[in-house]
């Protein structure tokens, strides 16, 4: 609790920081051209990115022997390895070697490892100096804060901040003038690299073919750490190494222009054992050998090596691109995150070099939209493992008492989670303002409470089938209808244009009584358990009526639906029904896409109203799904509009819209000011979470646009007919 | 060559490389804020390097030799020119911080990317490509590889051992409010001489 009371602090101190609002939301608005443009002259995208990730899963399926052979080529070398099992191990052994050899500074160029390990601190108690030469790192630390991004340690300061920091370290009136503070920062560092006895160094890859190690710079402070001073200390994670030279390759065609839109860094180092070094010896310059000591740390690295989902992290090059586009990171950066790895996949790294209690904190920041999963080089599940960290932690500690007996005694209950939304349509009436008032199963969970969010409706779509249903003699299909709790108890009336579409097209529509719940809500606090006994009532209510295609007009409970398969694979009675459940369950627009154009229908028509489409973030990305719903609407006679960042999230994701509502609101905002610049009538998504995200948001902000669902513009189109 | 276990030249790709990439090198490293200088022979590359000096008003220079540099007498002209020139490794060590240019030679260049790479075993080298505020570097123009993988094709076949690396542009940062500032640890400014003509009795 406390540990939450903190984090909403950090996070709305972070929306009042204008200078931090500001830097983030113009990066993020100016990296995607950027990266797009660094990659124009790269060939295929997609198959740099197959290769890394494939480069590296390979690498991690034996780690071991492609640490023993680094150690080994690199002993033979000339270095010193040192294996570190965690910052402890690391910082004696550096402390150590800085004894013996009359170390008392250390000049060091970036390493993330090392802000990992708090390395700094434990030096200087030892009597050890240690400057930070990169400058953005050097800002940081001279404002004794730690790096908010991993590749711009302080996109955070601006320049009047820098400068104050720098007046003070150089005790001299330093004006706000970029050009003169890197100047100014030049100057002092050289003297520091001339003067240090030790370069500390990180890397972004190391080889085992030859034991080098690889350092990807821009400012040249790598070279010089490398270059000047007589010892050279490398600190490298298990998971920078790579078999081969050529390997190097394979990283280097991506990590610059993912991490900076950059061809190329202005400096690539390769550094195979010691070199030469020039030292002052009485006065005089010698050429003596380099020491060159490589600390491999492991620090949480080998355990999520060998464990058979968190491999995956090995797939990390440190790019950062996944910040980048990350709608949360963007609002509120990286310090937010508590450790040194921010975003997403800063999460999951600190669940692993830090614990799952420091996980716990901040794996609520992660929305699912998966827009890091299209950008990441290392092709990540990132979202995909941070669910799974959340299984895992409630397999371990449970889920806290309301949200347990939640999902446990009122979700998984279908009769009792369905009379208590009847009672909720009624009992929120006196509070009801317009349509709006709060979502569900949420509102159950006790969660709801900064806003407003769509009515649940009088009379839920499962009271309303007799009405819709048409009777049907020869029907070309049999269909179940899979509503989701947001269709069948919110917006009932797509429910009924989902009917009047299949319908229309000579298919006869089932509602089966006995669905509930699509188990998301309950799966993504990482509940396995009750998730199961949902999904086996869901599965015997559809298969009871014995359907051909299973519809839903909701991307999360396609998926959902199409997840019971590995869900309930190690059930002997259960398995091979929800096999043949997940074989039949299609998502609404893809579907009814297929169908119109089997039909000829799948063509361009004109009359209909001016539309902008919202693509649902795991429709288009989990789905793959954005073509169709556009070839529906152009179908249906609309005029469509895209609108700018048609793919990023609106900012609901389930849980995170009402419990941050903080940071849903202002991701909401960008939404509506893009709808509101088509000059739409109509906001068109095919995804119901969506839509209770975007109607609370056009009727505060931009009333005269409507929501739709594509099915309801479809049905619309055939009552005109 | 000093650290490279075996001569890259061994190793270039010659049906795929060759001055007919000069031009998108050329291209990309002018992107990223590099001079470039292409010159049909020594003389030129000399007269070249003359105007350079010319233009920073270099007073010293710390220089580590190549063939294309010896075949163009570049030491003598500086010296002529009145520039202390300092080309032994413990006096590169003592004045190439204070030197207003360092000169080299670099083995080959990348169309892709308009980087060039450059051995950097010898620590006089990277002295002299580090620390003055302006660093030349001569290249033989018909040594560009197509991309980055071809160089690792060279590269995974010759390097074993030392430092080596790519040189790409001058130094610069963006880490104070995302603003391009070039020069920042390294040189401010990178030039490139590629020369046609082969010197004689060598590979460059």
């Amino acid at each position: 609790m406390e540990a939450e009371k903190n984090l909403r602090k950090e996070i709305s101190e972070k929306l009042k920081d204008e200078t931090l609002r500001d830097a983030l939301g113009r990066f993020s608005e100016a990296y995607p051209i950027a990266r797009a443009k660094a990659y124009e002259n790269a060939g295929d995208i997609e198959a740099l990115r197959d290769a890394l990730r494939q480069m590296k899963i390979d690498t991690v399926a034996r780690i071991e022997e492609v640490a023993d052979r680094f150690e080994a080529e690199a002993t033979k070398r000339g270095a010193k390895v040192f294996r570190a099992k965690n910052g402890d191990d690391l910082k004696e052994y550096l402390v150590d070697l800085c004894r013996k050899n009359g170390v008392k500074k250390i000049v060091k160029s970036k390493s993330m490892a090392a802000e990992e390990i708090d390395l700094n601190p434990y030096l200087e108690a030892a009597g050890i100096t240690a400057t930070e030469t990169d400058l953005g790192e050097w800002i940081v630390a001279l404002a004794g804060q730690r790096p908010s991004h991993m590749v711009m340690p302080a996109i955070h300061l601006s320049r009047f901040q820098v400068a104050e920091y720098f007046s003070k370290e150089l005790k001299e009136e330093i004006p706000p003038d970029i050009a003169f503070m890197v100047q100014a920062a030049r100057k002092e560092l050289r003297e520091k690299v001339l003067q240090a006895d030790m370069g500390i160094s990180g890397a972004n890859f190391g080889i085992a073919e030859n034991g080098a190690i690889g350092l990807v710079t821009n400012e040249g402070n790598a070279r010089m750490v490398t270059t000047l001073p007589r010892i050279h200390v490398v600190i490298i994670g298990y998971e920078k190494l790579i078999p081969t030279i050529k390997d190097a390759a394979t990283i280097l065609k991506v990590l610059p222009r993912s991490a900076t839109a950059q061809l190329m860094t202005s400096y690539l180092t390769m550094i195979a054992g010691p070199t030469p070094a020039m030292v002052k010896r009485d006065g005089k310059w010698v050429e003596e050998k380099k020491e060159l000591h490589i600390i491999l740390l492991d620090n949480g690295r080998l355990r999520a090596a060998h464990d058979d989902k968190f491999k995956e992290i090995f797939q990390c090059v440190r790019c950062a691109s996944c910040l980048n586009v990350c709608p949360v990171y963007t609002l509120i950066g990286g310090h937010v995150y508590g450790h040194i790895y921010a975003g997403g996949i800063g999460a999951i790294l600190t669940a692993f070099f830090h614990g799952m209690k420091e996980f716990e904190k901040f794996q609520e920041l992660c929305i699912g939209c998966r827009r890091c999963m299209t950008v990441c080089p290392g092709k990540i599940d990132i979202p995909g493992l941070i669910e799974e960290l959340r299984i895992r932690n409630v397999k371990e500690k449970g889920l806290p008492f309301l949200l347990r007996q939640t999902f446990e005694n009122i979700v998984s209950n279908r009769k009792l989670f369905h009379s208590l939304l009847r009672l909720a349509s009624v009992g929120q009436k006196p509070f009801q303002s317009g349509k709006l008032i709060r979502h569900l199963p949420l509102f159950l969970a006790g969660l709801a409470k900064d806003r407003s969010l769509p009515a649940i409706a009088a009379e839920p779509l499962r009271d309303r089938i007799g009405k819709i249903t048409k009777k049907i003699d020869k029907p070309d299909m049999r269909v179940a209808f899979f509503g989701g709790c947001t269709i069948d108890f919110v917006f009932p009336e797509t429910g009924e244009s989902v009917f009047k579409v299949l319908q229309d097209m000579n298919m006869e529509v089932l509602f089966p009584a006995g669905q509930s719940c699509c188990g998301k809500p309950v799966i993504a606090m990482g509940d396995v358990e009750t998730t199961k006994k949902i999904a086996r009532e869901n599965i015997k209510a559809l298969e009871e009526m014995n359907p051909d295609v299973i519809i839903a007009a909701c991307p999360t409970c396609t998926e959902s639906l199409r997840h019971y398969a590995e869900l309930l694979k190690e059930d002997p009675e259960w398995g091979p029904k929800a096999e043949t459940t997940a074989n039949k369950i299609r998502e609404f627009c893809s579907f009814v896409a297929e169908e119109y154009a089997k039909r000829g229908r799948l063509t361009k028509t004109a009359g209909g109203p001016k539309v902008t489409y919202h693509d649902s973030c795991h429709l288009k990305r989990v789905l793959g799904i954005d073509k169709e719903p556009r070839q529906l609407l152009e179908a249906a006679g609309c005029e469509l509009v895209e609108m700018k960042d048609a793919d990023k999230c609106c900012g609901m994701s389930g849980i995170f819209g009402v419990k941050y509502a903080e940071l849903s609101m202002p991701i909401l905002e960008q939404k509506i000011n893009n709808i509101r610049d088509t000059g739409a009538e109509i906001a068109v998504c095919a995804c119901s979470g969506c839509m209770v995200q975007l109607q609370g948001g056009l009727d505060k902000q931009l009333p005269g646009v409507r929501m739709k669902h594509v099915a309801d513009i479809l049905a619309e189109r055939i009552e005109e007919k | 060559m000093n650290t490279i276990g075996e001569p890259w030249q061994r190793h270039f790709p010659t049906a795929t490389s060759g001055a007919h990439l000069f031009p998108e090198f050329e291209m990309r490293a002018k992107a990223v804020s590099g001079e470039v200088f292409r010159v049909p022979d020594a003389t030129a590359a000399r007269e070249t390097l003359i105007r350079l000096v010319d233009d920073v008003g270099a007073k010293k220079a710390v220089v580590v030799e190549s063939p294309l540099q010896e075949a163009a007498g570049i030491t003598e002209a500086l010296r002529s020119r009145g520039v202390t020139v300092y080309t032994e490794p413990t006096d590169i060590a003592a004045h190439a911080e204070t030197s207003d240019i360092g000169i080299s030679g670099v083995e080959f260049g990348i169309a892709e990317t308009g980087s060039v790479f450059q051995d950097g075993g010898a620590i006089a080298t990277r002295l002299v490509t580090i620390l003055p505020p302006l660093h030349v570097v001569f290249l033989p123009s018909a040594n560009i590889v197509p991309g980055i993988t071809e160089a690792f094709d060279i590269i995974s076949q010759s390097f074993d051992r030392g430092y080596v690396g790519f040189i790409t542009g001058p130094s610069r940062t963006a880490d104070i409010e995302r603003v391009l500032t070039i020069g920042v640890h390294g040189p401010s400014r990178f030039a490139i001489i590629a020369v046609d003509e082969t010197p004689k009795g060598g590979e460059a």
